[in-house]
């Protein structure tokens, strides 16, 4: 397939994640970087005599906590892709970086999905297809519940019809 | 006292009575150092608590010793292999024998002795080993054989889609084959020894372990310190260095030697029962035993003191083994460890062909890579030059040093960089000290990460992890162009890609 005209290139997978993953994110995020914002300020606070550039570093750390709950949300919705064909489950993931991982369903073991608390409030579900390798666990992140449930049934369904010992 | 086929219903056997010397003595052993510490301790302190302590301290390890034996039982059955141990809360571990992967047999120089072997059961997936320890050594070799042969009897008929080896002619009448010595111990390759420094870690510890107990010696105060300094500066320095130097290296050379022997002692790789077999050691013999359709690959390494001297080591990588990786040659010549690689993956050049190189941009982050880490050495070094008042010279020096020998790593990791697909083998050359290469069977490869930092985006690099079972989980090919990356992922596993491709020049 390599030499079939020009360059093979890895296309995106099919689907995208929920909508709803946007403001998911943006909640975790800003929880997590107000944690962080408000502890290196107390720090600040309590410890005596912090010299002024000390200050600067918190202004550093909101902005950049800021930049993060704004921006990394938007960003990680457009490269989060998923696709799950009849032979393949394929995802891309990242926001600075990039990961795509491909996995044959011949060799998938385990077919997971979590729910945390708050993903639940946002009705979300994650989906952890796992192989034989340590190296190779696929999520996909931020399904709305009921399409992981479809999801779930599917790759079940499929990888029990399979019988190898998946090595 | 393995049971007989015919009587699978109750048949239990316990592990072998020797047992019952075998540990005491090995908890003794183990509890010496903290008895002999917790002694010593005590003893400077007050010495009422002696007759509490000494007897608890010989008889607890005496005690716990005979736990095992009068709790543990197993059976062999048609089917399976049960292991039934634990004093409050009993386990049975239990293992289809068509499951059995691996059998290895280990016994220590206590073991040997007492005419005893551990036999360890690997099965499958999962990385959980069945142990019986210890049986007497004709029983463990008897268990070996048994397990390994009823193993082929059970997937002989089963195992005609796999098709790793050509079965059609032999029909399971006949399935023992001569077993073939793939490499045996050449007292020659002791000259690889002293260039190997595995074991430099080991001597490293031991050094650390006395220097702790040192502190605590009489005769290393600050007085005698003092007056042995000045007994040397009586002598010329450069004397005092020179013969520690050569004392050092020689020591060095008799203990890497001392230990190739003890390790490597009538070492021997054969290949039966469609199993790879290695046996070796002076005091403590172990015997391994992979089944050859979990071998997935092999590894080639080669550190950079070996590599001088024309060296290499071999290991497999394997499936359902505990840690998949194992070392099946000794320090040996490269010729050997290709020769003796190529057999085993049934792949004639897999570790001697050219590998393609990945280009001028990822020398270029090879070489930033380590020069970036030097530079982060360097600002340490400054900033503890300029904290501690010393010479900005020092620093200089140190810079230039550490700039050169980053340079030389970094074209030395570019060099050792590469990929090849050979056969249906996948070829991944990578390290920056040492030489490695790996080779990983198409077969084994159970799926695909490609990973683009936001650096190797802009210039179109990426990683390419190939994901295994087998050996440590995953083999890398670092800095590849995108669409060589792409590429050889889809030829290395054809139509897994196909559905996802799209063959035009539109960026991703």
């Amino acid at each position: 397939m390599s030499d079939v005209g020009g360059t093979p290139v890895l296309r995106e997978p099919a689907h995208q994640v929920s909508p709803r993953a946007v403001p998911f994110w943006t909640v975790s995020a800003l929880i997590g970087d107000a944690l962080l914002v408000i502890g290196v300020l107390v720090a600040c606070l309590l410890v005596p005599g912090v010299p002024g550039w000390a200050w600067l570093v918190v202004v550093l750390v909101g902005v950049l906590a800021i930049a993060h709950v704004v921006l990394m949300p938007r960003i990680r919705f457009r490269v989060h892709r998923w696709e799950v064909t009849d032979t393949a489950v394929h995802t891309r993931e990242g926001w600075i970086g990039r990961e795509s991982r491909i996995a044959p369903i011949s060799r998938v073991q385990t077919v997971d999905s979590r729910q945390g608390a708050l993903m639940r409030m946002f009705g979300l579900a994650s989906i952890t297809v796992t192989t034989a390798s340590a190296a190779g666990p696929i999520t996909v992140d931020c399904l709305d519940a009921e399409t992981a449930r479809q999801v779930v049934a599917r790759l079940t369904a499929i990888t029990a019809a399979t019988e190898d010992d998946a090595t | 006292m393995i049971p007989s086929p015919g009587s699978p219903g109750e048949g239990w056997s316990r592990l072998s009575p020797r047992k019952l010397l075998l540990d005491p003595v090995k908890a003794v052993g183990q509890a010496v150092v903290p008895v002999v510490v917790a002694l010593v301790g005590i003893s400077q302190s007050d010495m009422k608590y002696w007759p509490l302590i000494f007897p608890l301290a010989v008889l607890a390890p005496l005690l716990l010793g005979a736990l095992p034996w009068l709790t543990t039982h197993y059976r062999l059955s048609d089917t399976q292999i049960q292991v039934r141990s634990g004093v409050l809360n009993k386990t049975t571990s239990t293992a289809p024998l068509d499951r059995v992967r691996s059998v290895d047999l280990e016994a220590s120089l206590l073991h040997r002795i007492l005419g005893l072997q551990k036999v360890q059961v690997g099965t499958g997936v999962d990385d959980d080993r069945i142990t019986l320890d210890a049986l007497a050594a004709a029983d463990a070799q008897a268990l070996r054989t048994t397990l390994l042969r009823r193993r082929a009897a059970v997937e002989q008929p089963v195992e005609v889609a796999d098709g790793a080896e050509p079965a059609a002619a032999p029909p399971p009448a006949s399935p023992e084959p001569a077993p073939a010595v793939l490499a045996r111990i050449d007292w020659s390759w002791l000259r690889f020894a002293p260039f190997s420094l595995a074991r430099l870690v080991l001597l490293a510890g031991a050094v650390g372990l006395l220097s702790q107990v040192g502190d605590n010696l009489p005769i290393w105060n600050e007085e005698t310190a003092t007056s042995a300094w000045e007994w040397i500066a009586g002598f010329a320095l450069a004397a005092v260095v020179v013969v520690l130097t050569v004392g050092g290296l020689a020591a060095w050379v008799a203990l890497s030697v001392a230990g190739y022997v003890v390790q490597w002692w009538n070492f021997l790789l054969v290949r039966e029962h469609g199993s790879l077999h290695l046996t070796t050691g002076l005091f403590t013999t172990r015997s391994i035993t992979v089944e050859e359709a979990r071998v997935r690959g092999v590894e080639l390494t080669e550190p950079v003191l070996l590599r001088i001297v024309g060296g290499a080591e071999l290991s497999t990588l394997a499936t359902g083994v505990e840690n998949g990786v194992t070392q099946v040659l000794p320090p040996c010549p490269r010729g050997v460890a290709t020769s003796v690689g190529e057999v085993v993956l049934e792949q004639p050049e897999a570790l001697t062909q050219d590998l393609v190189a990945h280009g001028p941009k990822a020398r270029r982050r090879a070489w930033f890579r380590q020069l970036f880490s030097a530079v982060d050495v360097i600002v340490v070094a400054a900033a503890a030059a300029w904290w501690f008042d010393v010479s900005w010279v020092w620093v200089a020096a140190l810079a230039v040093v550490l700039l050169v020998v980053a340079a030389a790593v970094g074209e030395a990791s570019y060099r050792h960089l590469g990929h090849a697909l050979a056969g249906d083998h996948l070829v991944a050359g990578r390290g920056a000290l040492a030489r490695i290469r790996t080779v990983l069977e198409t077969d084994g490869i159970i799926g695909w990460v490609v990973t683009q930092s936001w650096w190797q985006r802009r210039i179109g690099l990426a990683d390419l992890t190939a994901t295994t079972a087998a050996g440590a989980e995953s083999v890398l090919v670092r800095d590849v162009r995108l669409d060589v990356a792409v590429a050889l992922a889809d030829r290395a596993t054809p139509g897994l890609l196909t559905d996802f491709l799209r063959s035009d020049a539109e960026p991703a």
